[in-house]
């Protein structure tokens, strides 16, 4: 009688992983485990994207960080990173020398720069939206505004 | 300890010896390795809970702190409830209790026992009897760290 429960368990268990075999799993969702490397984005209409990705090249150039996504909006850069395991220990270091930096390379741009976890999700979502025209440039704008006000929450 | 085993007659002193002769030896790195072990699966679930925030409300990973602890004392409030925190603590020993969990089973484990004294004088009044401690401690250090970094901000140290 177990060993039946058993393999009705399983049995169950195929059933269901089988379900999810054919759908498409999106960046976002595994953007915790694996390294996502979205592409950078601007909010604006019409403007190329060579400045944000040389920024992006800028960034990634560091040694410690491994997966950056950088959205850039009307006055604001946003950038967010992954800092690799062993180096988190210098977190705040590493946000100083990036800051510093970027604002010797690109005075006229006012950073943004966040190693939380949650921002750079978002801006990997953000992207997927935008790729998929689900969102139209000025909203994109406004939740570019509402990720740099979360940057700045304490609690 | 000393003062105390002269005082002691031949006989105590035999019994003393012949108890220690046959005293269970406490198996201390066997209770390290499970305290270890279901204090990080603890802490796992813990993680796992934070990432939840994240990934479906709007916490940050700074801001995710707060309600991952509140959730984490409520399911150990529960478990404690249903008996099985209990079990666990007496497996795990501080590997339950250290965690923020073992705050809920303190406060919980009070007030299930002084019960039958009431709700105002019996639960209502035992309920802190062992978390009341750690509120006060805890209030009290979080008080003098910030006093410390306050002061090292104003000399500008920090």
């Amino acid at each position: 009688m177990n060993s039946m429960k058993r393999l009705m368990l399983l049995a169950c268990i195929l059933l269901l992983a089988s379900c999810s075999q054919n759908q498409k799993v999106k960046d976002s969702q595994l953007a915790l485990i694996k390294t996502t490397n979205p592409s950078p984005i601007t909010t604006e209409r019409n403007k190329s994207t060579n400045e944000v990705e040389e920024i992006k090249k800028d960034v990634s150039s560091f040694p410690e960080i491994y997966d950056v996504a950088v959205v850039k909006g009307k006055k604001d850069v946003l950038v967010a990173y992954k800092v690799t395991h062993m180096q988190r220990f210098r977190m705040d270091a590493i946000e100083k020398n990036l800051n510093k930096m970027l604002e010797e390379r690109y005075p006229k741009e006012k950073f943004t720069v966040s190693s939380d976890y949650k921002i750079f999700l978002e801006v990997v979502r953000l992207n997927e939206q935008m790729k998929a025209r689900k969102l139209s440039h000025e909203k994109a704008e406004k939740r570019l505004q509402q990720l740099i006000k979360m940057t700045e929450d304490m609690t | 300890m000393a003062s105390k085993q002269k005082n002691m007659t031949p006989k105590q002193q035999n019994y003393q010896q012949l108890q220690q002769k046959h005293e269970l030896k406490r198996p201390v790195l066997k209770n390290c390795l499970k305290a270890f072990l279901v204090g990080g699966l603890i802490c796992a679930i813990g993680q796992a809970v934070s990432y939840f925030y994240i990934y479906f409300f709007n916490f940050t990973e700074k801001t995710a702190g707060n309600p991952t602890v509140a959730t984490m004392v409520f399911f150990s409030m529960l478990l404690t409830g249903f008996g099985v925190y209990d079990r666990l603590g007496q497996f795990a020993g501080a590997g339950s209790a250290v965690p923020v969990t073992g705050f809920g089973n303190a406060v919980i484990s009070a007030a299930i026992e002084h019960r039958t004294e009431g709700f105002v004088l019996g639960v209502g009044g035992n309920m802190f009897k062992l978390a009341g401690s750690v509120i006060l401690f805890g209030v009290f250090s979080a008080f003098v760290v910030a006093l410390i970094k306050t002061l090292l901000a104003q000399w500008g140290v920090l």
